[in-house]
């Protein structure tokens, strides 16, 4: 899609609210000083330091009391701190010992040596957003270059869905440019997440980085932020998921891909000092006397005049960014705050934008505020930068504010804005609202109040630590409920990621995966609304979405899903499993640890003594058709299409060794028994025992 | 004697489905058993909905042609009703000496001159957002100054039909669920039918018999109610589509499709409906209307998209002709495009646009809405076609009339605004 507003936003400069006033004319302005122009200084607050240096085993987990052996401890540990166990890890957790295998995991340091060896190939994810701006301009300003240098004629494409020929233009043109699909980037992306989850030894930390990305949620639906997407997940999600509360408030809220998901970056005041100013009678005479200087005749001064009042009339306040900062990110919706609040922390919020960034290579260099000022004249002024993030002075609203009862009197600019962050990570409803988030996330749908409540104080008198936070809760007889137990329903992603790990799965084309989450009813990044996906299992579990589960199940253990390979035999030692029912019994087991299992082996036995059974899916295996292609749930997709990663992927499946050897094994064991084997593993998968964390 | 719905449900008038294991799907079971006892057997009433994504081009849709300042603004776009002798186009369709409908919608003709077609011009939204993404979410939400509403409306509506829903209650015909089906109401997205299946993928009668039958029993047992509720739930409804035989359908009175995402959608939707298994809410989209670059005039571009638009719609139409007083269809677009053509013989974003709603009980044969003439003076930021009715207003007139929604300030919670009378009351 074709955005040009936003591409003005983005392209031009700070002022691209102001989008029909000359840039030489705001450059005028900007030059000219009020003497008695107030300076204040930039004070960068560190949020560093709190308690998180001190390592500490958490006292004894109280799961003896409520009845658990430590193996099932363990076991329901492993279900709500990781993507679930992998073969033989509750035995590791048991041989550590359950306190400390948490302790490490909240320290989140442990060497991740298979996933940075899985990660290699994926090397745009180290790029910063300028270098993403750079490298993977959006295909319509692809378009527009291409018919700008000349060489793709506008007259034959409509509505860029180009011809084949045209395609290979375009096609040639991004490579001499060095320009790269934006889908490469996104794809790259959703597999790098796959793989985290499935691969990391520090579990809790991806656990916690899906939990406060999906908190402050973001999503690649919206064109202008799609681009950010993965260093937000890389520098602000990740970074801070097992850190302090504040400063990933803090982070998310300076963050490209906020600023622009939820339009606080086209924000600007109405009591600005480009306002101020242009009411100013010296500021005036100034500019009368340049524009005259410069040979700018009466008409188009006037013509510049009549555009300055339009501009005088303009309040660019968006409120979206502070009204979610205090219904969904901190207060919640029932926090305490009215309309006026929100208004005036928006107010607060004007001139918290990004820094400009070009998007694409070879676009004329931008001029940036900060070279047209010079670092000291910036620093004077109330600008600051940090990395990405900008707050432009000139557009922050410099009258006073109120909010939740507390003013913030004459400008303090950016200082406002770090207050107000602080002021909402510690206040009371803040803590209630998101530990009554992690008790759902953990525990289950409906956490107890007392639970929450621990929690809540915790929160408040740690400062947002949000391990300390943590450890209140797994500390707490609450979390070990016997009611609570096995409660929550898996998410679609848990379901799938929490199979690969069960069975040890290699994962040669984690894309594939993206296509299933999707029709199990998760769309990974593309949730549209900034409340992120609900947390419910009601939500997950609908007709449909449920019958996919059952055929996740039945696709990945029967090797269906392509360049997802699963050695069964290797996960019980190749020993081939005497009957169906031993078959049952070993897989249950090994997928479902410390389960009472009894129910589900019981139901499904007589199904396997069917007469004859054996044979006849031995007869059925061999006529077996080739599984059909799996519909991508992204062929109509704007964003993403299935096509070239398909491609160059299944080459490489072709000569990856290791396929071919499980191809092999399974060639050597009776082809009958290997499918029936795959086929009650596929129906454990899609068991409803399996669908519980 | 004419049974009530109840009554019929109950005695297994559904055992048309003649389904193997259970007889009447549970589902529709229990609606029997929890429905209102309303009187007289009713179907379902059904709403359907289109949003086009990417903003059509309303002014070019339905084209004011006796306006000159329009004549005057699209020099390479503009086409007239008139039938010239040196015409280089098919002129458009007159539809009341004002208003002409693009010539490659001409299949509305009828619809409209029979008065079960309505449009509404000047539709839009409140937010003067013009970006994409932000206009259909608030579109969607029904919050135009609300991002963080959870629910979407349709959704809401869903849930403001007065009974407990089925799988089959809200349903959109899509890949993944759209903003306006977020929401409490469990609402179902699937893309083609046939995959509501279990895909054993397998030849094998007796292998999948197997994994089929192991799964159910496994659900029959689960012993968290949810699961357990779902599972036969799905069990149920895979059967019932199954009986559809949803791969060989045959439209009814020869109505032909066309072989467009649209066309596949609605022609899923009329199955649904016609098979009875609980329909009333339902969802599709339409691609490609961002036409910035070469828009054509009757031909190019917009006139493929209009023809798909309005041979899909009529095709709906032809095949439900036995249901015609249940089905009424409302298509939405997030907002319309600037009054004058762009450098790349297009248009650019704007900001209203018009839609179109079909049914029986639709006040239509109607341009609905109000236009000002085309001059720099009556546009919103002296660009576009100003926004004179808020889609709200349609929206809620819409569901209240045909899905008899009360609560229309549950279903748009910031709108309290008055109806424009696009449905006969």
């Amino acid at each position: 899609m074709f955005v040009g507003l936003n591409f003005f936003v983005l392209s031009e400069s700070i002022f691209s609210t102001l989008p029909y006033l000359p840039h030489a004319f705001i450059n005028l302005l900007m030059q000219f000083q009020p003497c008695s122009k107030k300076i204040f200084a930039v004070l960068l607050v560190s949020f560093i330091g709190f308690s998180s240096f001190f390592q500490s085993t958490p006292k004894k987990f109280p799961y003896k009391k409520a009845g658990f052996t430590e193996r099932a401890a363990a076991a329901h540990l492993l279900n709500r701190f990781s993507f679930g166990a992998t073969p033989n890890q509750i035995d590791a957790v048991v041989a550590k010992g359950l306190e400390k295998w948490f302790a490490e995991q909240l320290e989140a340091s442990l060497p991740d040596t298979q996933l940075q060896r899985r990660l290699q190939e994926y090397d745009d994810l180290s790029l910063t957003n300028t270098e993403v701006l750079a490298t993977f301009p959006r295909p319509a300003l692809i378009q527009r270059m291409a018919i700008k240098d000349g060489v793709l004629n506008v007259e034959r494409d409509s509505l860029g869905n180009y011809k084949k020929e045209q395609k290979e233009i375009i096609k040639k043109y991004m490579d001499e440019k060095g320009y790269k699909p934006q889908q490469d980037l996104f794809r790259q992306f959703i597999n790098s997440k796959i793989l985290h989850c499935t691969y990391s030894e520090n579990q809790l930390q991806e656990v916690m980085t899906d939990f406060w990305f999906n908190h402050f949620n973001v999503s690649m639906t919206k064109n202008e932020c799609a681009h950010f997407i993965p260093a937000y997940e890389r520098d602000v999600i990740r970074p801070n998921a097992l850190g302090n509360f504040e400063k990933l408030l803090e982070a998310t809220a300076k963050s490209p891909a906020m600023l622009t998901f939820l339009d606080n970056a086209s924000s600007s005041g109405s009591n600005t000092t480009l306002t101020k100013r242009m009411n100013d009678k010296n500021a005036q005479a100034f500019l009368t006397k340049k524009l005259s200087e410069m040979g700018i005749s009466e008409e188009e001064r006037q013509e510049m005049n009549q555009q300055l009042n339009k501009l005088k009339a303009y309040n660019g306040l968006n409120e979206n960014y502070a009204r979610e900062l205090m219904e969904l990110h901190t207060l919640g919706v029932d926090g305490g705050y009215t309309q006026k609040d929100v208004t005036e922390a928006a107010r607060i919020l004007t001139g918290w934008t990004l820094f400009p960034m070009n998007e694409g290579k070879n676009q004329k260099p931008m001029k940036h505020i900060l070279e047209r000022l010079g670092e000291e004249e910036f620093k004077r002024r109330g600008f600051v930068k940090e990395n990405d993030f900008l707050f432009a002075a000139n557009r922050h609203d410099t009258g006073s504010k109120v909010v939740l009862g507390r003013t913030f009197q004459l400008s303090n600019g950016y200082e406002e804005g770090m207050e107000l962050l602080h002021m909402l990570a510690t206040n009371n409803a803040t803590a209630q609202f998101i530990c009554k988030k992690i008790a759902t996330r953990f525990v289950c749908d409906t956490p107890a109040q007392t639970l929450v409540d621990k929690m809540a104080t915790t929160f408040l008198k740690q400062k947002g630590d949000i391990k300390k936070v943590l450890i209140t809760m797994v500390g707490a007889p609450e979390f070990w409920d016997k009611q609570a137990i096995r409660e929550k329903v898996k998410s679609p992603f848990e379901l799938a990621i929490s199979t690969f790990r069960a069975l040890n799965a290699d994962i040669i084309q984690p894309y594939q995966v993206f296509n299933w989450l999707s029709r199990m009813g998760q769309k990974i990044y593309f949730y549209q609304a900034p409340t992120g996906f609900p947390d419910r299992g009601q939500y997950w579990i609908n007709t449909g979405a449920l019958l996919n589960r059952m055929n996740f199940g039945l696709a990945a253990a029967t090797q269906k899903i392509p360049g997802i390979n699963i050695n069964l035999a290797a996960l019980n030692n190749n020993h081939e499993p005497e009957s169906a029912e031993d078959a049952l019994r070993i897989y249950s087991k090994l997928l479902m640890p410390e389960r009472d299992l009894t129910l589900t082996i019981q139901r499904l036995t007589p199904l396997l003594n069917l007469p004859n059974l054996d044979k006849k899916i031995t007869a059925a295996a061999q006529s077996t058709a080739p599984p059909p292609q799996m519909n991508t749930p992204l062929a109509d997709d704007n964003y993403i299409t299935p096509d070239d990663m398909a491609d160059g992927k299944r080459k490489k499946i072709k000569e990856n060794p290791k396929a071919k050897k499980i191809n092999n094994e399974s060639m050597t064991s009776a082809k009958g028994n290997y499918t029936m084997l795959s086929q009650v593993v596929g129906v454990i998968v899609g068991s409803p025992e399996f669908q519980r964390k | 004697m004419i049974p009530s719905r109840r009554a019929f449900l109950k005695n297994g008038g559904l055992a048309l489905f003649g389904l193997g294991f259970g007889g009447v799907p549970s589902f529709i079971a229990r609606a029997a058993n929890s429905q209102k006892i309303n009187g007289l057997y009713q179907k379902n009433k059904v709403l359907v909905c289109i949003f086009q994504r990417g903003a059509m081009d309303g002014l070019m849709a339905v084209t004011p042609f006796t306006d000159e300042y329009l004549k005057a603004a699209r020099p390479g776009l503009f086409m007239t009703a008139a039938k010239q002798t040196t015409a280089t186009y098919t002129p458009l369709i007159d539809l009341d000496g004002r208003f002409g409908l693009h010539p490659s919608m001409k299949s509305f003709e009828p619809l409209f001159r029979e008065k079960r077609l309505a449009i509404v011009h000047g539709i839009g939204s409140p937010n003067t957002t013009r970006s994409h993404f932000d206009a259909q979410d608030y579109m969607e939400s029904g919050t135009p100054f609300n991002k963080g509403t959870a629910s979407g409306w349709l959704n809401r509506a869903a849930g403001l039909l007065g009974h407990e829903g089925n799988p089959f209650t809200a349903v959109s015909v899509t890949s993944a669920l759209p903003r306006a089906l977020y929401g409490n109401f469990p609402a179902l997205a699937i893309n083609n039918l046939q995959d509501f299946a279990l895909q054993t993928k397998s030849s094998n009668p007796t292998g999948n018999s197997m994994v089929s039958k192991s799964f159910e029993d496994l659900y029959d047992q689960a012993s968290l109610g949810l699961l357990k509720e779902t599972g036969k739930e799905s069990f149920d409804a895979m059967k019932a589509l199954k009986k559809m035989d949803t791969k060989n359908y045959k439209p009814a009175n020869a109505a032909v499709y066309p072989n467009s995402p649209l066309g596949n959608s609605l022609k899923q939707i009329a199955q649904l409906i016609k098979s009875d298994l609980g329909l009333e809410v339902a969802f599709a989209e339409s691609g490609g209307w961002d036409t910035h670059f070469n828009q054509g005039t009757d031909n190019g571009a917009f006139a493929r998209n209009v023809t798909d638009l309005s041979t899909a719609i009529s095709a709906f139409w032809t095949d439900l002709e036995q249901y015609h007083d249940s089905v009424t269809l409302m298509t939405m677009t997030e907002f319309g495009r600037t009054v004058k053509q762009n450098g790349t013989r297009g248009t650019d974003h704007g900001r209203a646009s018009c839609n179109f709603i079909l049914g029986n009980d639709v006040n239509g044969g109607l341009v609905h809405g109000q236009m000002l003439p085309l001059s720099v003076e009556n546009l919103a930021d002296k660009r576009d076609l100003a926004v004179t009715t808020d889609f709200r207003s349609v929206f809620s007139e819409v569901a209240a009339s045909h899905l008899k929604i009360q609560q229309t300030t549950s279903l748009f919670p910031d709108w309290d605004g008055k109806n424009i009378g696009v449905m006969r009351s």
